[in-house]
């Protein structure tokens, strides 16, 4: 909006932008560009801060490669090892792993009715508000009403599964959301003309709405994964607190999100660090499959 | 103009004149009566496909959209429907495809006969319905994740046709929708790349492929641009040997180019059908008549 | 079916087909006065008016590039259909025959000259011409009407009304043909003959008129069948 200085005659005097205006305008950007920065500030501490303390920790030799050992580190430091992270590694890589496998598809085939079958219907409705709902639910609840369901219930105990059990819950409703946007934003005339050559719905879905909703649906399951990848109180009541590295999900399964909170109970500075360092790991695994997935849906998706 | 002589001869004799001067002669003009003209009976033929409708009906839930239509579609030619907007013509040709009821809602009666057979039976299969009557759709829709290739061959697959020679096949249909010249050295490029008049002619091979016996067609033209249009009009003059066509039209010079015969449609109800150039030269009903000359729509 | 429009699409393209159809039956109205002139000039043996009238043609010519012109233009620009396609095709028809109805004034009127000043004017045969030519003028005017009005009976009537200047036709070549008393009158009467062929042209004109009257309203071309006795 270049402004010209109003003459006293000619076009300028019709045309131009008055001083007044001018002055406002510079005012309003400047407004916004300080909003702008004050949402920012946070961020780019938390990551200043990420770096700066949960870098070195993550650089140290075997950060990665071990186990936490359970031990704190003395107050005169050094003496005993607290060992790595790797037990919390795997184990959040694993239970994701398997909420997102209950998560995603469930997730996905409400999301299916919703928008194929569904519709407008009463049942889609009732439907949709509860999905609303449980997007409100707090996580902890989850945790409690699986530990009371699948632990106290049945009588047995803490378990990776269960922890993914209850992370899917977490993850479903936004996935439902997410995924029914999407799948609504598919042109009609698509589905139209996939009907008219004689398909059966079931193939529409399969070959022609799906395809063309999947980058979409993929950055909701990304959020929900994020999400998922980073709540402590469900784990704390259904996967169990433990050092140790497991692949069974039958048995206790350590996280990084856990891991961070033992840290801080711990109280020392080296179980300081160690908690920065699996922080840096927690965002940068995060990071890693988000970039991961829009490079596998750019490359699958045409034009 | 008279000639310019001062003779008795300077009497203009003009070509109509005979000898006799007493009477006027003259030869008898040819000129084709365009008079009422009985509906003829669907052809059908072992080279073409006949449709006929009988006292079709189409509901968006109680309220009647078509009010009892019976029509008839000649093999081997082009019939046009026109008709202000609203009253119809698109309804109806959704019923012939039986697309109508995939609405909620939406419900049809009466007859449709494809060669006879009531596409409407109890035991009808509506994947084979559809794959018999192919739908053309007024803005372009080739499928976007699909390539130049996958997209004609789409309507193969998704209707579950088995069997080889994909690629003879989506050659073919790309002939036959004049589009193969243009892009048999970027099959794989994906569909949605292609101009608009280009992409409809990609949907309209896609919709050949399955060797459909009847085409319809709903306002195919509307989107485009004039040259496209009058490249998809030739179009249809060639395929309407092979394969009936239905268009529907708002645009009343494009039914008059293309089509043998034209129907006219009211609310719902069938005004007048006949041979388009009677519906255009001496149309039966006045209601056409105002139509078609402008004085409504 | 007239052209009066019954809604506001189109009003542009009905106003200029409306004028179209009026500058092409004035051309009538320029015929009849063409006409009118002819006869005064035959009574009275009036090389002058003769002349005017030769002279005058020219004013019918041109109406009838100027409505040839502006039906291309309409049909090029409107693509009119239907009735207004067939008003359209029968104005073509219509100012080509005001503008042969024209030639034959022009043809008579070539003719009077040729008989001199004093030509020797059998009476019997004058008013019988007069009075074709009176008729030729009624059936102008009627088919003017008819085409207006659009009333096919009324140009049906046309061809009535023409059996009677056939039979006045007739008449007056009978009617040379026993003149025989010398040269001079036998020569005037074979120019009368031609005279009177011209205006039976002319009436014939007019019931084409009528015919493309019954074409613009029934969508069917028939020739008036001759009844003739």
């Amino acid at each position: 909006m270049s402004a010209a200085a109003p003459a006293a005659g000619g076009i300028n005097a019709r045309y131009g932008v008055s001083a007044r205006r001018r002055r406002t305008d510079v005012a309003m950007r400047g407004v916004l560009l300080a909003g702008t920065a004050i949402a920012l500030v946070p961020l780019l501490l938390i990551i200043y801060y990420l770096l700066h303390k949960g870098l070195s920790s993550m650089t140290s030799g075997g950060f990665f490669t071990s186990d936490p050992t359970g031990a704190s580190a003395g107050f005169f430091g050094g003496a005993q090892k607290i060992g790595g992270i790797k037990s919390a590694l795997l184990g959040t890589v694993e239970i994701v792993l398997i909420a997102s496998a209950i998560a995603v598809p469930i997730g996905i085939g409400v999301a299916l009715w919703l928008v194929e079958y569904g519709r407008n219907s009463v049942y889609a409705n009732i439907i949709r508000f509860f999905v609303d709902v449980l997007t409100g639910v707090p996580s902890i609840v989850f945790g409690l009403f699986i530990y009371i369901v699948l632990i106290v219930g049945t009588g047995s105990t803490y378990a990776g599964w269960k922890g993914s059990v209850t992370l899917s819950l977490l993850m479903l409703p936004i996935v439902i959301r997410s995924a029914e946007v999407v799948l609504s934003l598919v042109p009609g005339a698509l589905r139209e003309s996939a009907l008219a050559l004689g398909a059966p719905r079931w193939r529409v879905i399969f070959k022609v709405v799906l395809p063309t909703a999947a980058s979409g649906m993929v950055t909701g399951v990304l959020l929900a994964v994020a999400r998922a990848a980073g709540e402590t109180a469900p784990l704390l009541f259904t996967a169990g607190v433990t050092n140790v590295t497991t692949l069974n999900p039958t048995h206790y399964q350590n996280s990084l999100p856990l891991q961070i909170y033992n840290d801080f109970i711990a109280g020392t500075t080296q179980n300081f660090n160690r908690a920065w360092g699996a922080a840096l790991t927690l965002v940068l695994l995060i990071l890693i499959v988000n970039l991961s997935a829009r490079f596998i849906s750019s490359r699958s998706r045409l034009g | 103009m008279t000639a310019d002589r001062t003779t008795p001869s300077s009497v203009d004799v003009s070509p109509d004149d005979t000898a006799d001067g007493t009477e006027r002669t003259r030869a008898a003009q040819p000129v084709p009566s365009a008079g009422p003209a009985p509906a003829p009976a669907p052809v059908s033929s072992s080279a073409g496909h006949a449709l006929r409708l009988e006292q079709l009906r189409a509901f968006y839930g109680d309220a009647e959209q078509v009010k009892g239509i019976d029509l008839d579609f000649n093999a081997g030619e082009v019939t046009a429907i026109i008709g202000p907007s609203g009253c119809g013509k698109s309804t109806m040709v959704r019923c012939i495809n039986r697309m109508h009821e995939e609405i909620p809602g939406a419900h049809a009666e009466g007859r449709v006969l494809l060669d006879g057979e009531n596409l409407y039976g109890p035991t009808v299969d509506l994947v084979a319905v559809r794959r018999a009557i192919g739908m053309v759709f007024q803005k372009p829709n080739p499928f976007p994740t699909m390539s130049i290739f996958d997209n004609v061959a789409a309507g193969l697959k998704l209707s579950g046709a088995r069997g080889g020679g994909l690629r003879e096949k989506v050659e073919g249909a790309l002939r036959g929708a004049s589009l193969w010249e243009e892009v048999k050295d970027r099959l794989s490029e994906p569909g949605i790349g292609l101009s608009g008049g280009q992409q409809q002619r990609l949907c309209i091979a896609r919709s050949l492929a399955v060797e459909p016996e009847v085409l319809l067609m709903d306002e195919p033209c509307s989107a485009l641009d004039p040259i496209a249009t009058l490249k998809i009009e030739e179009l249809i003059e060639e395929l309407k040997q092979r394969v009936t066509i239905v268009i529907v039209t708002h645009n009343m010079q494009q039914a008059a180019r293309v089509a043998d015969r034209t129907a006219f449609m009211l609310t719902g109800d069938l005004v007048e059908v006949g041979q388009t150039s009677d519906i255009f030269t001496n149309p039966r009903d006045s209601r056409t008549e105002e139509y078609v000359t402008g004085k409504f729509g | 079916m007239n052209s009066v429009p019954t809604s506001s699409t189109r009003v542009h393209f009905q106003e200029e087909l409306a004028e179209l159809e009026k500058r092409t039956l004035e051309g009538l109205d320029m015929v009849v006065e063409q006409l009118d002139r002819t006869m005064e000039s035959l009574e009275h043996q009036n090389i002058e008016v003769a002349e005017l009238v030769i002279a005058d043609d020219d004013r019918i010519d041109g109406r009838f590039l100027e409505i040839h012109q502006g039906i291309l233009s309409l049909l090029a620009r409107q693509a009119p259909v239907a009735g207004d396609l067939r008003l359209v095709a029968s104005l073509l028809h219509v100012i080509k025959h005001v503008e042969r109805m024209g030639d034959q004034c022009v043809n008579i009127c070539k003719l009077v000259p040729l008989s001199g000043h004093e030509p020797p004017v059998r009476a019997e045969l004058l008013d019988k011409l007069l009075h074709m030519g009176a008729l030729a003028r009624t059936e102008v005017v009627q088919s003017k009407t008819a085409f207006a009005s659009r009333d096919v009976a009324l140009a049906e009537d046309l061809a009535h009304k023409d059996r009677e200047i056939n039979r006045a036709n007739r008449d007056i070549f009978n009617i040379a043909l026993e003149i025989g008393d010398d040269a001079d009158t036998r020569e005037w009467a074979m120019h009368m003959i031609l005279v009177a062929r011209c205006l039976e042209r002319i009436g014939d004109n007019a019931v084409d008129i009528g015919e493309q009257v019954a074409f613009v309203v029934t969508g069917l071309f028939q020739e008036f069948g001759d009844t003739q006795p």
